[in-house]
């Protein structure tokens, strides 16, 4: 479980546990369980309470970096498995019926949740401290001449085969000519990199790997601020623009969550 | 905060304010549509009922079922505004509705579902939930067949739940166990529900035990061996408990003991009686207890069996007779030799010596009937006393001892003649009773008497008593001078 994504799999285990028990309760009832019965009822409030607490908590924290109520990646984390589980159980909870409100709820719900997804890559793409404080792009200037100068100094140190290998590292595609592109393939030259990097690596012998690991890893990170700061512009105005669609879709979705609660209450958990 | 949450901010509060008018619009136009969780049934009616033909037809007015939490009415109420030959139903105790309705907070939705799509069925029943116990069968015993699966009304309601046909449970029955189903149907007929009411399969969980104990051989028997031809559990309970209602045809003491087989017998087996005796009017004793049944009880023969001693026993009888019939007076069962004849019971109370004496120096050769009780009999009468006395001994003896006898009959001469009271017989009669002497006592010298009579010219005086039969000098005055 690699630590960036440790979120990503908590989600994972924990939707999978709630699916193990969702069948169980399914095996038992011989039927769907359906979304007035206990269970159901169950998966629609807690999945609710932890979409709540997904749109409000990291939302309070993100507005108030001063207070020290723990790193903002943190927060990130936890909005991030609470976003996924949450939803998850709203979905259970539908017994895959989506007819009326209920159903319109369920879309948003499945739209917030891509929208999240989407806004993660997004949010991650602008480099930030680790309390979520935005670095400008002089500082990542900065930055990448500092790794200039530690890679002339790893290339100079080193041998005729540790120069060859810079140079082959130097030589591969880290940005395209468009920074929107770059901006949707940084994925993709992330995973370039570390494919031409392993095939380099087994050409070494073990001697020349623990040098040319500490390359790599200058490298690397060098290549990542380049993205970074090509497309720093164009991911601020993307993340603009998710924040303009994605509040208000949540919005949306919180409001006819209410209603649609009104609604069962008064039609069903009230019923006489 | 650096920023207002983004809710707060002029677009959020713009969508929220426009989510609002959206969802409002469409719950003035459409009514609780919106909330529907499903299509309405559109199956429809022969005739209109409250003036539709289908419960689609309600499908924007979900005020026609749904009732407010603060209104009186209740779903059940607004369903009965239509289904008006419900409401006929639910009045009539003994109908299904009648029944279901009467149960506490029963409503018409628990069975009637509906937002289950246009073609979904109105009436689904989930047995687990069902109260079917109020409609006097429990779905306790049926909620599953054999191999785990559920059963469904139409198990048992082929022709709706409304109705139930008795042969439902034969044919499903017979299909698990013919041949049972066949015998318990030919024991206790088809009216399964006269006995079974869905809890207690009266099966193998069964327990017998709390109405009659089943032991030995009554548990290896048919049910219908003592229940024969019962419909119903209240004529189970009316078997009879007492062995005799069963097994008077197996009493083979043609009901010489009385109807209560168990003080003998045990249900086990008929042989292994263990019939205790001391339970009867003539416990068995001594010798008695070892006896045989049939030394008493010839030919199996128990009742009137005589208990008086003499019935078994004349033949043992050594007295021939004598004592009368009634051994028990002198023996016990124990032994005949310990006997304790208590003769003071009989018209010769053994007194004084008598109680010393053998038996058999009265009762001679072994006769005891007949015994003389006159003291002569067996006493010799003295020769002293003879001419003297009668043979009536205890005029003057007592059975202490011969002597001292108590001389009290006629005595013309005074016992206390003289002055020294009364005197013993031997100062007059000695040394022999038939003989006297007045010499010897006073002045009674023979020589003085002689003088005397003498002096009055008497000469013949041997005979005193003849002169003076009291004693008194003066009586022989008038005497002849003889």
């Amino acid at each position: 479980m690699r630590r960036s994504n440790r979120e990503l799999w908590l989600a994972l285990i924990a939707m999978l546990l709630i699916t193990l028990l969702y069948v169980f309760v399914m095996s038992f009832e011989r039927a769907i369980p359906s979304a007035s019965g206990f269970f159901g009822h169950a998966l629609g409030i807690l999945g609710f309470i932890l979409m709540l607490l997904t749109e409000t908590l990291y939302s309070w924290r993100k507005r108030s970096r001063n207070a020290s109520w723990g790193r903002m990646a943190s927060w990130l984390r936890f909005h991030i498995f609470t976003g996924l589980v949450g939803p998850y159980m709203v979905l259970l909870h539908t017994s895959w019926k989506f007819n009326g409100l209920a159903g319109i709820v369920t879309l948003f719900t499945l739209i917030i949740v891509f929208s999240g997804i989407i806004g993660r890559y997004i949010y991650t793409a602008i480099p930030r401290t680790p309390d979520g404080i935005e670095i400008e792009a002089q500082q990542l200037s900065q930055q990448i001449q500092a790794l200039e100068s530690q890679l002339q100094r790893i290339t100079s140190a080193g041998n005729q085969s540790t120069r060859e290998l810079a140079q082959r590292l130097d030589a591969l595609p880290q940005t395209s000519s468009a920074p929107f592109l770059t901006f949707l393939g940084n994925t993709f030259y992330e995973w370039s990199y570390r494919r031409q990097w392993r095939s380099e690596k087994r050409r070494l012998g073990s001697a020349a790997r623990a040098q040319a690991d500490q390359l790599q890893k200058v490298f690397k990170k060098r290549n990542a601020l380049r993205r970074q700061i090509e497309t720093i512009a164009i991911a601020r105005r993307l993340l603009a623009l998710w924040h303009a669609l994605h509040i208000p879709i949540g919005i949306a979705l919180f409001i006819s969550a209410f209603v649609h609660i009104g609604g069962a209450l008064y039609y069903a958990t009230l019923l006489r | 905060m650096e920023k207002p949450l983004g809710c707060l901010s002029f677009s959020g509060l713009l969508i929220a304010l426009l989510t609002f008018v959206i969802l409002g619009a469409i719950l003035f136009t459409q009514g609780g549509a919106m909330f529907s969780p499903g299509e309405l049934n559109a199956q429809i009616a022969a005739a209109p009922l409250g003036g539709v033909r289908s419960h689609a037809e309600l499908e924007h007015d979900c005020g026609a079922c749904h009732t407010a939490p603060w209104q009186r009415n209740t779903m059940s109420d607004q369903c009965l505004e239509c289904h008006t030959n419900i409401v006929a139903e639910i009045t009539a105790s003994q109908s299904l509705h009648g029944i279901l309705m009467a149960e506490q907070g029963a409503t018409c939705y628990a069975c009637h579902t509906e937002h289950d799509g246009p073609d979904a069925v109105l009436t689904v029943i989930q047995t687990e939930n069902f109260p079917h116990e109020v409609v006097g069968f429990s779905l306790e015993g049926h909620a599953q067949f054999a191999d785990g699966t559920p059963f469904v009304c139409a198990d048992c309601h082929q022709d709706g739940v409304a109705k139930f046909e008795l042969a439902a449970c034969e044919e499903c029955h017979a299909s698990l166990d013919a041949d049972f189903t066949q015998f318990h149907v030919a024991a206790f007929g088809q009216e399964c529900l006269g006995c079974h009411d869905g809890i207690d399969t009266y099966g193998t969980d069964f327990d017998h035990n709390q109405f009659f104990v089943l032991e030995g051989e009554h548990a290896s028997g048919t049910c219908g061996g003592c229940h024969p031809d019962v419909r119903t559990m209240a004529e189970f309970k009316t078997a009879p408990q007492d062995c005799y209602a069963c097994h008077a045809e197996d009493d083979e003491h043609n009901g010489e003991f009385g109807m209560d087989c168990a003080v003998c017998h045990t249900p086990t087996d008929w042989e292994q009686a263990t019939f205790d005796h001391n339970l009867s009017n003539f416990p068995l004793e001594g010798e008695h207890a070892d006896a045989a049944c049939e030394e008493c009880h010839q030919d199996n023969i128990y009742a009137g069996t005589p208990q008086d001693c003499y019935a078994c026993h004349a033949k043992d009888d050594e007295h021939n007779g004598q004592y009368g019939s009634d051994c028990a007076a002198c023996h016990t069962p124990v032994d005949w030799k310990q006997a304790t004849f208590d003769h003071t019971l009989t018209a010769f109370p053994l007194t004084g010596a008598h109680n010393s004496v053998a038996c058999a120096d009265c009762h001679q050769d072994n006769i005891y009937a007949g015994t003389p009780q006159d003291c002569i009999a067996c006493h010799v009468d003295p020769v002293f006393h003879q001419g003297l006395f009668s043979t009536s001994c205890t005029d003057c003896h007592t059975t202490t001892a011969w002597s001292p006898a108590d001389y009290n009959q006629s005595h013309t001469f005074p016992f206390n003649h003289g002055e020294s009271g009364v005197s013993a017989c031997t100062v007059c009669h000695d040394p022999t009773l038939n003989t006297y002497t007045c010499y010897g006592c006073h002045e009674h010298t023979p020589a003085n008497i002689d003088s005397k009579h003498r002096e009055e010219g008497i000469t013949n005086y041997t005979n005193c008593m003849e002169c003076h039969p009291s004693g008194r000098e003066d009586e022989g005055d008038h005497g002849d001078g003889d």
